[in-house]
């Protein structure tokens, strides 16, 4: 915290010898007699540690030879540091911000909105009334979703095992993440996949084991606007894919996919984005839907149907 | 939230970052308030704050800071009233701007904001995101909330809550006959996508929890909501559970089961397959359960699920019989 303070005291920026025989909590374990080796070390490990607190610290190299670090000064420039003056919130802007910040079900997601919070509230600002009598939740059970965010921060290309529904075995895919899109309550990693050189979004949930951030990059202006594109990828999906079902009035069935579905002359329209996830809902349940077409979709849900009734005994 | 748990060193120092700017904003304030804002114990937050009386500036060569180099604090405050008001600073005035993360998660938050009645794309949401992702020190990863599709219901629910009055609807349960139910309303939840109603039943004179998609025929009266304040359980409380499950299933579709899998007990079966032990309200979910997952899971008890499975698959086949 010494660091922070004085590096931000700084306009020219500091030289690592000042820092070390300066700042306490250096300049202690200097004259205790600690090796500078040590010292420097200590130093560039706190560097990063603040680095990943968000704190900018800017190395001011020689100007004669910009790669030499021997006489670099290291400052934190302040406008970078601090939340802008002109971003002020309104009492209303909170009370709805603490209702965001309050829809994490994990608990990493859910500490970073509420630290997130506690910097804008610090701005001193009153609050309104608070929003009563809403408690929307989002939740993150997916593993790899905490990989994947810090990949898309840094720009790095993962590697993971995916498993394609209808497919034998998961295969090792290599991606470039852009965004994530949670969609129908369903999480997916949007991104530029390296094994077939096109867009393409996976589902989190048939992510099989680690997500692996490799050491190779990718340049940010990919991800651009890539949480709009995703989405309506998803929806130009739906758009064209629709589904006509039979349904029985009255049913667990027809009171899910009424909702999201349009009146057709015979029986209704859905419409869909992914033939496995859709297939798995209708097969769940049952009697309560027929499947017209596509084919595609009716031979999935009858193979479902089909291994389900081998599984638990075959028909008596 | 836990306050109890030791703060690490790391996070000791985002704290200590935004500690400065929360308390000039504050003027004065008691350790116990602070401290249930940063989410500490009251020992913790005291430590913190004497541990930044002794962050400063440099001292000059060869000499230790002197007092206004540092931090300080109204001591008599702190000791005879619990209250802290900063005295000195020399630094960190100003809120550190978010991070990437913190940025995304409120970002995201917001989406789903949005899709309550009445924020739709107002333009407090808008202008909300474009300050959230000004204020991030790096450019937060896109998190994309899709909003669902929303009805009339939503709508009639959310003039009852604002209105304070009852709200009168058929209601189809599992598996029974559309009732008539009164509701005060009391809190709306939205969880994996689906929009829950929490309110005072006066049919049965007390809380219960309702599905908005099970919800017809919504209409708001001109009762006065008398139980519109009343506390609420969580949104799903464990209850009495009477029917004991087991299902087997290979281990890498784990992830598709979350639902099931978080309040089970998970035993390794052969052939790199599991056993999932858990307690359910009544197995009629569980054939759906085997179908949806159609070949993977397989499930053992109870033994009227088993049958149920095969003959709710069977039943679903015969609809297609002809065809093949």
């Amino acid at each position: 915290m010494n660091l922070v303070v004085a590096l931000m005291a700084t306009e020219q920026g500091l030289t690592k010898d000042t820092i070390l025989s300066s700042v306490a909590g250096y300049r202690e374990q200097l004259e205790a007699g600690a090796s500078k080796d040590a010292l420097e070390k200590m130093f560039e490990r706190d560097k990063e540690s603040l680095r990943g607190l968000g704190v900018p610290i800017e190395t001011i190299g020689n100007r004669a030879d910009p790669d030499d670090l021997r006489e670099a000064r290291y400052r934190v420039p302040t406008a970078e540091y601090a939340l802008p003056e002109d971003i002020t919130f309104s009492p209303a802007e909170v009370a709805l911000l603490n209702i965001a910040g309050g829809v994490w079900g994990s608990e990493s997601l859910s500490a970073d909105a509420r630290s997130g919070l506690r910097k804008i509230r610090a701005l001193g600002i009153a609050v309104d009334e608070p929003i009563i009598g809403y408690a929307p939740r989002i939740r993150v059970r997916d593993a790899s979703f905490a990989a994947l965010q810090r990949a898309i921060e840094q720009c790095r290309i993962v590697t993971f095992t995916y498993l394609r529904p209808g497919e034998a075995r998961p295969r090792e895919r290599r991606v470039q993440p852009l965004a994530l899109v949670e969609y129908e309550a369903r999480w997916h990693v949007y991104g530029y996949d390296l094994n077939v050189d096109a867009d393409r979004t996976f589902l989190l949930s048939r992510i099989v084991g680690e997500v692996t951030l490799t050491r190779k990059g990718f340049p940010a202006e990919l991800r651009e606007g890539a949480g709009e594109r995703a989405l309506e990828g998803l929806r130009a999906v739906a758009e064209r894919q629709r589904a006509l079902l039979e349904v029985h009035p009255g049913t667990e069935a027809a009171l899910r996919l009424d909702r999201r579905a349009e009146q057709a002359p015979q029986g209704i329209r859905v419409p869909y984005v992914d033939l496995h996830v859709f297939a798995d809902e209708l097969a769940s349940y049952g009697p309560e839907v027929r499947v017209v077409e596509p084919a595609d979709l009716r031979a999935e849900v009858i193979r479902r149907l089909e291994a389900t009734l081998a599984l638990h005994g075959g028909a008596e | 939230m836990s306050t109890d748990r030791p703060v690490a060193a790391l996070d000791r120092a985002a704290l200590l970052l935004q500690l400065v700017p929360y308390l000039l904003g504050k003027g004065e304030v008691s350790v116990a308030e602070a401290a249930a804002e940063f989410e500490v114990a009251p020992d913790q937050m005291r430590a913190m704050v004497e541990r930044l009386t002794v962050i400063g500036l440099p001292g000059e060569q060869g000499y230790w800071q002197l007092p206004h180099d540092l931090f300080d604090i109204d001591w008599d405050l702190l000791d005879r009233d619990d209250v802290i008001a900063i005295t000195n600073t020399v630094g960190l005035e100003r809120s550190p701007r978010l991070t990437a993360r913190e940025a995304a998660a409120l970002l995201a938050g917001l989406q789903l904001a949005r899709s309550l009645p009445g924020f739709g794309d107002s333009e407090l949401v808008t202008g909300l995101l474009s300050k959230l992702a000004r204020g991030a020190s790096t450019a937060p990863a896109a998190v994309i909330v899709a909003p669902g599709p929303v009805d009339g219901v939503r709508d009639v629910v959310d003039e009852a809550l604002r209105s304070r009055v009852a709200v009168t609807f058929t209601y189809r349960a599992p598996g029974a006959e559309p009732i008539s139910r009164t509701v005060d309303p009391i809190k709306v939840h939205i969880a994996n996508g689906q929009w829950y109603l929490q309110g005072w039943d006066h049919l049965r004179q007390a809380v219960r929890t309702f599905h908005l998609d099970r919800v017809g025929d919504a209409r708001v009266t001109d009762i006065p909501a008398a139980h519109g304040a009343d506390p609420v359980p969580e949104l799903f409380a464990p209850a009495d559970d009477e029917v004991v499950a087991r299902f087997r299933f290979p281990r890498e579709v784990a992830p598709l089961l979350a639902d099931y899998l978080e309040r089970a007990e998970i035993d390794d079966a052969d052939d790199g397959r599991a056993v999932a032990s858990l307690r359910l309200a009544d197995e009629q979910s569980l054939k759906r359960l085997a179908a949806r997952r159609g070949g993977e899971v397989e499930l053992v008890e109870p033994a009227g699920a088993r049958r149920a499975a095969a003959a709710w698959a069977a039943a679903g086949l015969a609809q297609y019989a002809h065809e093949s």
